[in-house]
């Protein structure tokens, strides 16, 4: 079948700007989108660069988008992009530096982040016999996430970060994940700790995306999740989220359900008076529109001491 | 048609228009609403799973006394209690911890049985479009309209989408815009984050979030945005003004709730839907819906 590729272009020796070439090529029906980008460099244009190494969905190493969607090209079939036309469009990921046309800069893209989590195990106990085992089952869990082979699809999906290109991001708070839940491991309240500055967990708007995008089915939303109520558990250390989630957690363990009036000004702290004001405003329109929930006047819910007495079960069991 | 029904505290806190109108249009379309009352919150996504989960399954095990169904009008409600009803129905060992350590105390055991919808499901699921049709006195003709699901209303599709048909809850605002007679503004963020699950640890991300999605549905052409999450109201509406300053640019678009706009189809004036009490201005909505034969 014909199919004509579409494909992004830059060359940094050249002008630096961004273009696009087209090539028709003939392929088999079957073809994967790395088929095609290997025949057009074999037999077109050797100037063309992209990113390929086991060409079988292990490595993923060839992340690219594919008209639109980002996709491994070594397993992606063309045929599944060219219903409407024979056509198809490259691109590299939306989020990043581009180094030569479909290549990027993978250390800002991932690799800078995963170091940031310290992406090693720090034994509790010295190893005997130079090994450090433990029973299998206890590896169940993390042998999933150990799955992972840094394709960067949940970053690529991510929420956050065509916002703010630092947040640490899925892959990296997933590998975070994969230490702090290590048996073996000491000191998770250091490590955490790292997680919860800015552009860390606390970033995450828990929208699972990453989810729906991981080829491994990792669920990195699951785990930074898990490691936010790890963090919870242990004592917030990022002040602005521990105000927050304590007042939370003191409104509805109190009444039963949440005092939003209260949320808002204990969030911003009772001796923070910048913030405060930043919150006059708002409160005054919202007022001036019978919006605002008056804080303190916040009845209790029926039912709000059963609610209390399994909030300090929850609280009991946990430590 | 009847529901036990979890209005969550938005719906009367920070979104106190929320609230009347759910209940208003539930009427109408005689859906009836037996509130619960002696329930817990969701968690929201605030409160860790190990204090949510037995705090859910309590409300659950409430309705399901009942033998009601529960509907809800906020995705994140939707969304939290949708995912602890999951663990709770496909683990019966965790349901009888919890139903052991939690809920025997008080004389309450959760079986599995009960089913939580929002209010977009039921229409869908339980009421029947032809019925809802049957039922316009107002389509919304000549109006375009945004859609915003919010997250927690699409995934994880274990909780959210379990089957291949469910799938379609994905779409079902989209097809909700043509079914009341308005134009569909299409925006590509209208399953993404409204921000407001960070507006403490990261307000400025969670500001270039709205001002991204009402940016782009004003671009399209959108008289408003319609969304069935309350949080993503408080956001997208309440921190509108905060957006356009800090984004530096005007967009003043209004943001009604899927009640609100449920009601003005059929037939209910803004008023009565409590449209005033935005901070976004929904004058251009109501002057053109007042024009509407
Ligand atoms: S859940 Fe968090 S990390 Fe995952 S895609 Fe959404 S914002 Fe990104
Ligand atoms: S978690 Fe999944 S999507 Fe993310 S890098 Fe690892 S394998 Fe890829
Ligand atoms: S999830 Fe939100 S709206 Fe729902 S009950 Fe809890 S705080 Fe209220």
């Amino acid at each position: 079948m014909e199919v004509t590729f579409k494909v992004y272009r830059k060359d940094p020796e050249k002008d630096g700007k961004p273009g696009r070439s087209n090539y028709t090529i003939d392929i088999p029906e079957d073809a994967t989108v790395l088929d095609g980008l290997l025949k057009i460099r074999d037999e077109i244009d050797s100037t063309l660069a992209f990113r390929a190494s086991c060409l079988r969905g292990y490595c993923g190493d060839c992340l690219v988008r594919v008209s639109g969607r980002a996709r491994l090209s070594c397993v992606a079939k063309v045929t599944a992009f060219t219903q409407k036309a024979p056509e198809i469009s490259l691109d590299p990921l939306r989020i990043v530096p581009v180094i030569k046309d479909l290549v990027f800069d993978w250390d800002a893209f991932m690799w800078n982040k995963i170091r940031a989590v310290q992406p090693w195990l720090e034994p509790k106990e010295p190893a005997s016999d130079g090994e450090n085992l433990i029973p299998d089952a206890a590896m169940k869990d993390l042998r999933k996430v150990m799955s992972c082979y840094y394709c960067g699809m949940c970053d690529e999906g991510c929420t956050v970060l065509p916002v703010d290109f630092n947040f640490l991001g899925p892959a990296a708070l997933t590998k975070a994940y994969r230490f702090a839940f290590d048996p073996r491991g000491k000191e998770t309240r250091e490590r955490l700790k790292i997680l919860e500055e800015p552009k860390g967990i606390w970033d995450c708007v828990h929208c699972y995306e990453a989810d729906e995008h991981c080829p491994r089915g990792i669920e990195p939303t699951k785990r930074i999740i898990a490691l936010r109520d790890l963090a919870f558990k242990l004592g917030i250390t990022n002040e602005k989220v521990a105000r927050h989630h304590k007042s939370f957690a003191a409104s509805v363990k109190e009444s039963g359900w949440l005092d939003e009036g209260r949320l808002a000004i204990e969030s911003e702290g009772l001796t923070n008076i910048k913030g405060l004001m930043k919150l006059l405003p708002i409160a005054a329109r919202a007022m001036a529109r019978g919006k605002a929930p008056i804080p303190y006047l916040h009845p209790k819910r029926p039912g709000a001491d059963k609610i209390k007495k399994i909030f300090e079960k929850g609280e009991q069991e946990t430590k | 048609m009847k529901y036990a029904f979890y209005p969550g505290c938005v719906s009367r806190g920070g979104c106190p228009e929320l609230y009347p109108s759910a209940v208003k249009v539930s009427a109408k379309l005689d859906i009836e609403l037996e509130e619960l009352k002696d329930v817990g919150c969701t968690g929201a996504g605030v409160l860790p799973q190990y204090l949510s989960d037995p705090i859910n399954a309590r409300t659950f095990a409430k309705a399901e006394a009942m033998g009601l169904p529960i509907m809800t009008i906020c995705s994140t409600c939707q969304g939290v209690m949708s995912q602890a009803n999951y663990r709770l129905k496909a683990d019966p060992e965790y349901r009888t911890k919890i139903n052991k350590e939690y809920l025997s105390e008080e004389g309450l055991e959760y079986k599995g049985t009960t089913e939580v919808k929002h209010l977009l499901w039921v229409l869908f699921e339980d009421y029947g479009i032809e019925r809802l049709k049957s039922l316009l006195r107002k389509p919304l003709k000549g109006l375009r309209v945004s859609p915003f699901y919010g997250c927690y209303i699409r995934r994880p599709p274990e909780a959210i989408t379990p089957t291949k048909e469910l799938n379609r809850r994905k779409n079902y605002l989209d097809e909700l815009i043509e079914i009341l007679g308005a134009e569909l503004a299409d925006i590509s963020g209208k399953g993404k984050c409204c921000g407001f699950p960070i507006l403490t640890a990261n307000e400025e991300n969670s500001l270039a979030m709205v001002g991204k999605h009402t940016g782009e549905a004003k671009e399209k052409g959108a008289d408003f945005m319609v969304t069935p999450c309350p949080l993503c109201h408080l956001n997208l509406d309440g921190n509108q003004p905060r957006a356009e300053a800090q984004e530096g640019k005007e967009i003043g678009l209004p943001i009604l709730h899927l009640p609100q706009f449920l009601g003005l189809a059929l037939g209910f004036d803004p008023g009565e839907m409590n449209l005033k009490r935005h901070i976004v201005s929904t004058q251009p909505v109501e002057s053109k819906v007042s024009m509407l034969t």
